[in-house]
Formats: C-alpha cells, sequence, structure tokens
C-alpha cells in the first residue's frame, strides 16, 4: 500500500491543474462564442505554446503506457515509437503550414472543412469527419486506460479498490468537462504546459536514478532476454511499416490537426514542430521503462499480483512507485494521469468540430453561430463520456486494440487531406472509392490476421514478412485513388472531343 | 526556375529526405555494438537521432522561411 504523502502529492497537484484548466477561460481573454476562438483559442499561439500544446497533445497514454507495455511485453519491435516520431514531424513540417496558410485564410477549422472546398464534395468531407470521429473514440478511450493504470497502481491493496477507481475517473472526467466547457483549448493550453513540466521532471529523474540503483543499463537488458537487445532480423519489415503508417497517420487525427491550426502563423508552427522530436526523448526513456523495469525485482513482484495481459500497463506506474522517493512518486503518477487527461480533453473537441461543422451544419446549414458553439461544446462533453463509458464496460486491452485498429482508418483520409493539398489531378468520387476500399480492406486484413477472434496485431504475414496493415491498405487507397483520377480524366476529355 | 532557388529546392528536400532515410532504414542501426553506458546501439542511436533530426528539421525551417 502506498504511504500518505504520495496521495496528498498528488491531490495537490491535481488541484492546481483545476485552477489552471478553469483560469483558462481569462487566459488571452477572447469572446468565446466564437468557434476558433474556444476550439483554436484565436489562432494566437507563439512557438513555445504551440510546441507544448502540440506536444502534450501528441505524446498521451499512448506513448506513456501503451509503448513502454509494448516493449515491456514484446521487446525491441516496440522502440518503433522513436523513428515513429521523428518521421511524422518531418511529414508534418512540409504539409502542415500549407494547412494551416489555407486555414487561415478560408476560415477552416477542421480537415473536412479543407475537403469539402477543395473537392466540392459533401459525401467526401462527410466521410471523412466520420472515420475522423470514429478512429478517435478509441485513443480517448486508451488515455483513460492510461489513467486507470495510475490509479490501479496507487489503490493496490487497499479495499473496493476498482470503486474508488472507477468514481475518481469520474471525477477527474467531470472536472475536465466543465473546464473544458468553459475554457476551451486555452484550458487546455494551460494544462498542457503543466503536464509537460511534470513529464519532463519525471523522465529526468527517471533516467538519473533508475540505471544507478539497479548498476547500469547492461543489467536491465540481461534480465529481460535476448528479443530486447536488437531488432530480430524477421522483424524489420514490420518495424520499418510500423513507422512509415504510424508517422504517416498521426497528423492526420483530428487531434493533431486542432493544435496545427491553433498556430499563430504558418513560421511559428514551423519552427515548434521542428523542436518537437526533443520531445521524444521523453519518449524514449518511458519506452525503455519497459526494458529497466525487469532489473527492480520489488516492481516485478508488485506485477507479478496482476494477470499477464494487464501487466504492461501497468509498468510505468510501478517503476515509478518502487525506485523514486515517495513524495516524488506523487509527482510523477500525477504527471502520468493528466498526460492523459489533456489529449482525451483536445481530443474530444476537434471530434465536437468535426460532428457540428462538417456533419450536422451540412444537414442543417443554417445554424446560427451560437448554436453552433452550444452544440461543439456539449458534443466535446459527450464524446467524452462515451469513451468512459466505454472503458468501464470493456477489458482494457480492448482499448489498446482499438487504438490501433483506429490507426488504420485515419490514415485512409491522406491521400484527400495530404496530396489534396498539393495536386491537382486527384478527383472527388476516387477518392471517395479509394477511402472505402483502404477502410474496408484495413478492417478485413485486421480480422483476418487476428483469425477474426479479439484484435492483438496490426500486423499481418505477407511474402517480404510481416507488414503493419494500415501501409498495405493506405497502398490500395492510393492507387485508387490516383489511378481513378486518371481514368475519369481522360474519359472526361474524351467526352468533350466528341 | 532559376539556378539558386533550384539548389535550395534540393537542400529543402535533403533536409527532410535524409533523416526520413536514416529512420526508415532499419538495418543501418539495428545491431548491438557498441554500447553506450552498457545500452545497446539499437536503444542509443535512435534516441540521439531525435537531437539530430532536431538539427535537420530547424535548418528546414530557417530556410523555407529566407527570403531571395
Amino acid at each position: 500500500m502506498i504511504s500518505p504523502d504520495i496521495v496528498i502529492v498528488f491531490v495537490s497537484l491535481f488541484i492546481v491543474f483545476i485552477a489552471l484548466g478553469f483560469y483558462g477561460k481569462y487566459w488571452r481573454r477572447g469572446d468565446l462564442n466564437h468557434v476558433h476562438e474556444w476550439s483554436l483559442a484565436g489562432r494566437k499561439l507563439g512557438t513555445t505554446l504551440v510546441f507544448f500544446l502540440i506536444g502534450a497533445d501528441l505524446y498521451t497514454a499512448y506513448s506513456f503506457v501503451a509503448i513502454p507495455s509494448g516493449v515491456f511485453a514484446k521487446g525491441s519491435l516496440y522502440f518503433f515509437a522513436i523513428p515513429y516520431v521523428m518521421l511524422t514531424f518531418a511529414v508534418a513540417l512540409v504539409t502542415m503550414p500549407k494547412l494551416w496558410t489555407l486555414a487561415r485564410e478560408k476560415g477552416y477549422i477542421t480537415a473536412s472543412d479543407f475537403v469539402k472546398d477543395r473537392f466540392n464534395s459533401r459525401t467526401l468531407a462527410i466521410m471523412i469527419a466520420i472515420t475522423g470521429i470514429v478512429a478517435e473514440l478509441p485513443y480517448i478511450a486508451l488515455q483513460i486506460v492510461g489513467m486507470q493504470s495510475v490509479l490501479t497502481v496507487m489503490l493496490a491493496g487497499y479495499a473496493n479498490a476498482q470503486l474508488v477507481q472507477e468514481i475518481s475517473l469520474l471525477i477527474a472526467f467531470v472536472i475536465l468537462a466543465a473546464f473544458t466547457y468553459t475554457s476551451g483549448l486555452r484550458g487546455a493550453t494551460l494544462t498542457a504546459i503543466f503536464k509537460d513540466i511534470l513529464v519532463w521532471i519525471t523522465v529526468i529523474v527517471v533516467i538519473i536514478v533508475v540505471p544507478i540503483s539497479i548498476g547500469g543499463f547492461g543489467n536491465a537488458f540481461k534480465a529481460a532476454g535476448n528479443s530486447y537487445v536488437s531488432l530480430p532480423e524477421n522483424l524489420v519489415p514490420a518495424y520499418a511499416t510500423l513507422i512509415l503508417g504510424s508517422a504517416l497517420a498521426l497528423y492526420l487525427y483530428p487531434h493533431a490537426i486542432n493544435g496545427v491550426l491553433s498556430a499563430q502563423s504558418a513560421q511559428k508552427l514551423r519552427s515548434s514542430t521542428a523542436l518537437l522530436p526533443l520531445y521524444g526523448i521523453g519518449l524514449a526513456i518511458l519506452a525503455l521503462m519497459g526494458i529497466l523495469v525487469y532489473a527492480v525485482p520489488d516492481a516485478m513482484k508488485f506485477l507479478s499480483g496482476f494477470p499477464e495481459s494487464s501487466r504492461g500497463i501497468l509498468v510505468v506506474p510501478s517503476l515509478i512507485l518502487y525506485t523514486l522517493p515517495g513524495w516524488f512518486s506523487g509527482v510523477a503518477l500525477l504527471g502520468i494521469f493528466v498526460g492523459g487527461l489533456v489529449p482525451a480533453a483536445i481530443m474530444a473537441m476537434a471530434q465536437a468540430n468535426l460532428l457540428t461543422r462538417n456533419i450536422i451544419k451540412e444537414i442543417k446549414p443554417n445554424l446560427s453561430d451560437k448554436s453552433e458553439i452550444k452544440i461543439t461544446k456539449v458534443s466535446s462533453t459527450v464524446f467524452k463520456f462515451i469513451a468512459l463509458g466505454f472503458v468501464f464496460s470493456v477489458p482494457a486491452t480492448y482499448a489498446i486494440s482499438l487504438q490501433l485498429l483506429g490507426g488504420i482508418l485515419i490514415v485512409q483520409i491522406l491521400p484527400a487531406v495530404l496530396f489534396g493539398l498539393y495536386t491537382k489531378s486527384l478527383t472527388k468520387v476516387p477518392l471517395i472509392i479509394g477511402l472505402v476500399v483502404g477502410i474496408s480492406s484495413g478492417i478485413f486484413m485486421m480480422e483476418s490476421a487476428n483469425n477474426f477472434g479479439p484484435l492483438a496485431s496490426s500486423l499481418i504475414k505477407t511474402m517480404w514478412g510481416p507488414l503493419y496493415i494500415a501501409v498495405i491498405s493506405l497502398a490500395f487507397n492510393l492507387a485508387i485513388a490516383f489511378g481513378g483520377s486518371v481514368i475519369q480524366r481522360k474519359m472526361n476529355s474524351r467526352k468533350q472531343v466528341i | 526556375m532559376n539556378m539558386h532557388s533550384k539548389t535550395r529546392y534540393v537542400i529543402l528536400a535533403l533536409l527532410v529526405l535524409i533523416p526520413s532515410f536514416v529512420n526508415l532504414g532499419v538495418p543501418i542501426y539495428n545491431r548491438n555494438l557498441p554500447e553506450l553506458f552498457g545500452m545497446p546501439f539499437f536503444y542509443w542511436f535512435q534516441t540521439i537521432w531525435l537531437v539530430a533530426c532536431t538539427g535537420f528539421y530547424l535548418a528546414y525551417a530557417k530556410l523555407v522561411e529566407k527570403k531571395l
């Protein structure tokens, strides 16, 4: 059982977090009855703020919990997260300033706004909005799983742990919903800075304290075993395609685009994006915790008290608890806890924008600005509780599997959103067919790779070895989108000749 | 396109493509040795490469904005 000083530190810092969230409303005051003020903080964030906001927005419970969990269970394969983030910022550096510029000119809030305007197709825009909303849900659920893992470790040994945990999560979400409702992205930005500071203090302390206490990294790698030292030869294609597919997908997620569009200028967006790989050092340290834990007998003993499938997600909080000095664990655990809350707020906000602007407004075009913002705020609250209900009703491992599927779905909007920024040769019908084929082939391959059982792997065996399904289904999608557009163009020009 | 802006275009492309090539070229860094503080090459190389990437990307950001 944990000592009370950890709980006191944890709760006091959480109160600071709440205060910052509510204070957001008054920070750089703007008229929050406008969508761009509420969900993009008035498009006024400079280099440093965008760095912290996008940093907190993109380095989520996926980095804090799912990746270390994968490294712990499967070894080096899951270290793909590091080159993946490096590559994703290259993609963002080239494409996002262009999207930002168009969005500022034409007032876009979502990727779907851009697609509708660019391809003059409501169908395609609505499909892209739905894909975004669906892919984002399990991502929010994953954030909650991360928060849950912190509480599980803190409450282990206490009576009614399960009940206390669910009530705590519910309270945390009610508070989050309340300050997101009143402060919008301003609240998220301030809490993001707070989260970033706590996470950075944590990883720096961990990377100094833990290797010293276990007598060097070498011991951890010895304790962990062979598949942890470097990548087994047969997994090289899997590693490379996981990097590629994930890197292409990340900036297509609605929450990423939301963060991008809140920047004050394309130049500031570029500088902060260029700096974001540095944040990946924190991610690398967290991923290494999945190996370091093998050399900490107390933590391993604690983990062995849990079923094997759920040990992975508990690795980071248990390692923190068993290696860092008492009260300091409270700081670190809260960092991981709010590390899930901040992105959850931005994700739900981005989903709400898609639902209101790109689906409801399409059906009811004469929506007033006032009703638009009202519906956006309410639906962002609803989305948070849908994700919470989901986590309460299914095992944690489901959330992680569905998040894998989410990545395969979201990458299918790439031809319209990213290539749409540059090439004039794409047309709407092939894009729609490509999207449908990409999504259905992705789901089918995912199901068949897992023998139509619970989704545990997003890799499929091919003649080149196991490959990440997102890359294969995206290849189909791209082939149809480009091939189809060429054929359509030829047919149109023939018609004109006749 | 004059010669000057063509060179600039090539440099910009390289600043993004070189780090990407290394990241995707898994066999380049998939080895155990040399170790650093007991950490296999595979891990420390990728972690340090994050810093190098930041350098490439910052250079890209600066060059894009430079007026000709």
